[in-house]
């Protein structure tokens, strides 16, 4: 598995969390800013829209008023005819913006003047100069500038113009109808025009700045451009014609309701060569002439402070996770530092050193418990394996002294096979085997005067050291018992009499004692409360003992012990044993049983001493299945050769 | 190992039920004993639930006979497995204890 370290863990966890928080919090801000964004140059342009309506009505309205009140004058007859050039001279001069003036009149209107009757007023360079209009090649009474008016009995700015005799300049002429009263009736006389320079138009909307690029230009009452930053279409180009070139239907679409006199702020619906993405179009007309200024602009720049904004947050957001994540590294480390020590420290103690250093903790917090966790740890262990130190010696000197007292037990008991080279009538084996370091089963053997050979088996009741005393007490007093005696109901009897007397304790010894004649083979045996042995005729014949009427020994000091007796034929064998070799369990409490012992027997009559107890041995061993060992195991076999 | 003593009639009925070994015989003795200090002299041993004694637990009956005997008490034995028997045979155990089929015999025996 990858090793991968908490600081590791936790600004990842940390990192998405902030990832996944700024990404919903940029969305929405997104949202709204985009949103409010458009409104306000929405707005902005509306604003400017208006502002150059206003500034352009500015000029215009007041220009509208010149021809107006000489219309009025010249009706109510304020003006002679001799009076109207230097009168309109007086006007050009207080009025920069008005270029040229002409009253002209309806013809034969002054019988003396002729057909023509059109006094001019205009500027050239910084002088003001006049002239009377009007003869067979300017027969101005068929001009549009004169005939509207007069037909629609209203005043009327014309299209725009590029005058080109005059001032090389754009320009529009604006022509009001004049009346005077003829035998008392109101007749047309002709018509008062201002002629006013645009030039100032152009000023005005080249002024006008929207977002990098965006611009201002404006349309006349039939579409054709009246200014416009690419100087090339004014006056030369219409809206409509640019959008048959161009191709783009929706272009003559809001050209058709710009002339109409409609306003909108609207997301473009054709493209231009000039910006290739999407532009957004605002257009109002201008009430006085008809006319109709758009604002136009890329989307792309409507939202480029938008879109900087967002690099900007990005790089610092980017820079401030950055910034996190080192922080976050530093904390981490500093805080789980300790952990580390711990995790040495703790390996140190599990090999043993239970002074090792702890690191230093001087926050007050988990890491102090923990701290005080592994401090009480290494104290309780330190003390544990102290007493685990003095108990273990404690348990090795028992021990060692229980290894002593099983050496001194076993010398107790003959353990030299054959033990009799020199006595051929007999042959003897017999093994011992304490559950615990020692025992309270016993065997032994020996002969008497030359020729009784004396055999016990016994198992004191319990295990251990208890029973292992009571062991050697008993083995001894049959030693010394039967030094001079030879019946076994008397050694047997005086054994349980000795053993009687200050049992304090209440144990006992079930006791098997025989004495062999091995002159004649005849048998005397007592069995004080012990496993019936079995005795194998004839290499043959396997049978257990009858079962005894006798109690163990040690119980009741009068109790009358009898003997029995057997007459032994040479080769035959008698298999003597414990209750360890009938009780051996195994794991389900299953007893290996005195029919096991019977079987096991029978199926080995011939063998020897020692083969026999061999082949009891694997028997019980294949019982027990390596389960522990319970009770003490003890068996002895005897063959008479007589 | 479970000791269970109950009163019925005249005698104190302790029951044994499981095994008495070499690793509970201590825990026995102290049970049954407790018995025996309190005075009482009448008692059945109930071994109808008893599956395997050894020699320790042969000890324990044989201290309560002691004492049974010493205050010309009673001790008797009912309802005994027969691995129980034959171990009892086999020591000669038989010999020095009443040993009864059942609870009730034991009872009205004299």
């Amino acid at each position: 598995m990858k090793r991968t370290t908490l600081s590791y863990h936790i600004i990842r966890n940390v990192l998405l969390f902030c990832i996944g928080l700024f990404l919903v919090t940029f969305s929405i801000y997104y949202y709204f800013t985009r949103n409010t964004i458009r409104d306000d140059t929405s707005e902005n342009a509306i604003f400017m829209a208006k502002n150059i309506v206003n500034r352009i009505e500015q000029v215009l309205t007041p220009a509208e008023k010149n021809p107006e009140i000489i219309a009025k004058m010249l009706e109510s007859s304020f003006l002679d005819k001799d009076s109207l050039v230097p009168f309109l001279k007086s006007m050009l001069k207080g009025n920069q913006n008005v270029y040229g003036s002409i009253i002209a009149y309806e013809p034969n209107f002054f019988p003396e003047q002729g057909l023509y009757f059109a006094p001019y007023v205009y500027r050239q360079g910084d002088s003001i100069n006049s002239s009377i209009l009007g003869d067979k090649n300017y027969e101005y009474f068929y001009m549009d500038w004169y005939q509207i008016p007069k037909i629609t009995n209203a005043p009327y700015w014309s299209e725009p113009y590029f005058d080109e005799g005059g001032g090389n300049v754009l320009m529009t002429t604006y022509s009001v109808p004049f009346y005077t009263y003829k035998n008392g009736q109101r007749t047309f006389s002709g018509i008062v025009t201002v002629d006013i320079s645009l030039e100032w138009l152009t000023k005005i909307m080249s002024q006008v700045k929207i977002l990098n690029t965006g611009y201002a230009f404006l349309l006349s009452r039939n579409g054709v451009i009246i200014a416009h930053p690419n100087k090339d279409y004014v006056m030369n180009q219409s809206i409509f014609t640019i959008a048959r070139e161009n191709n783009q239907p929706a272009l003559r679409e809001t050209g058709r309701k710009m002339i109409q006199g409609k306003s909108n702020f609207e997301s473009a619906g054709f493209k231009s060569e000039w910006k290739p993405g999407k532009l957004w179009i605002n257009y109002a007309p201008l009430p006085s002439s008809n006319w109709s200024i758009a604002v136009i602009y890329p989307e792309d720049e409507m939202f480029a402070s938008l879109h900087r904004m967002n690099i900007i947050l990005i790089v610092l957001i980017l820079f401030g996770l950055s910034v996190l994540s080192f922080v976050i590294y530093k904390i981490v480390k500093k805080l789980t530092a300790p952990l580390k020590h711990f995790a040495e420290s703790a390996r140190l103690i599990a090999a043993g050193n239970f002074n090792v250093h702890l690191p230093e903790i001087k926050t007050d917090d988990e890491m102090k418990e923990l701290h005080n966790s592994f401090s009480f740890m290494q104290k309780e262990l330190g003390d544990y394996v102290i007493n685990l130190k003095d108990t273990t010696a404690a348990k090795e000197k028992i021990e060692s002294e229980l290894r002593i007292a099983k050496e001194i037990q076993m010398s107790m008991i003959p353990h030299i096979f054959p033990p009799f080279p020199d006595l051929p009538q007999i042959d003897v084996f017999a093994v011992l085997k304490s559950a615990k370091e020692v025992g309270g089963d016993l065997y032994d053997f020996f002969v008497i005067d030359g020729n009784k050979f004396c055999f016990a088996i016994g198992d004191v009741s319990g295990k251990g050291v208890p029973a292992s005393l009571f062991m050697a007490v008993t083995r001894t007093l049959v030693r010394s018992i039967s030094d001079k005696e030879y019946s076994p109901s008397v050694i047997v009897g005086t054994l349980n009499k000795s053993i009687s007397q200050n049992n304090e304790s209440s144990m006992f010894v079930t006791f098997f004692l025989g004495v062999l004649d091995l002159s004649n083979g005849n048998l005397k045996y007592t069995n004080a409360g012990h496993n019936p042995p079995v005795i194998i005729k004839n290499n043959k014949e396997a049978v257990m003992f009858e079962k005894t009427k006798y109690i163990p020994v040690g119980l009741f000091e009068d109790f009358e012990y009898g003997e029995s007796s057997l007459q032994l034929e040479s080769g035959d064998k008698i298999f003597l044993y414990t209750d360890g070799v009938s009780e051996a369990e195994n794991s389900e409490n299953k007893l290996f049983g005195d029919g096991t012992i019977m079987d096991i027997v029978s199926m080995n009559v011939t063998a020897s001493p020692r083969e026999l107890i061999g082949k009891m041995e694997e028997g019980i061993s294949a019982h027990v299945n390596g389960f522990a060992q319970s009770d003490d195991i003890t068996m002895m076999t005897i063959v008479y050769n007589g | 190992m479970n000791v269970n003593v109950v009163k019925s009639g005249d005698y104190s009925i302790i029951s044994v039920e499981g095994r008495v070994d070499t690793t509970n015989a201590g825990e026995f003795e102290k049970a049954v004993m407790e018995v025996v200090n309190s005075g009482i002299n009448m008692i059945i041993f109930n071994c109808s639930g008893l599956n395997y004694i050894s020699s320790s637990g042969l000890r324990v009956f044989l201290i309560v006979q002691k004492r049974m005997m010493a205050n010309k008490g009673q001790l008797k034995l009912c309802s005994l497995q027969p691995g129980i028997t034959e171990i009892f045979d086999i020591s000669g155990f038989s010999s020095i204890f009443s040993i009864f089929p059942d609870q009730d015999s034991a009872e009205k025996a004299g």
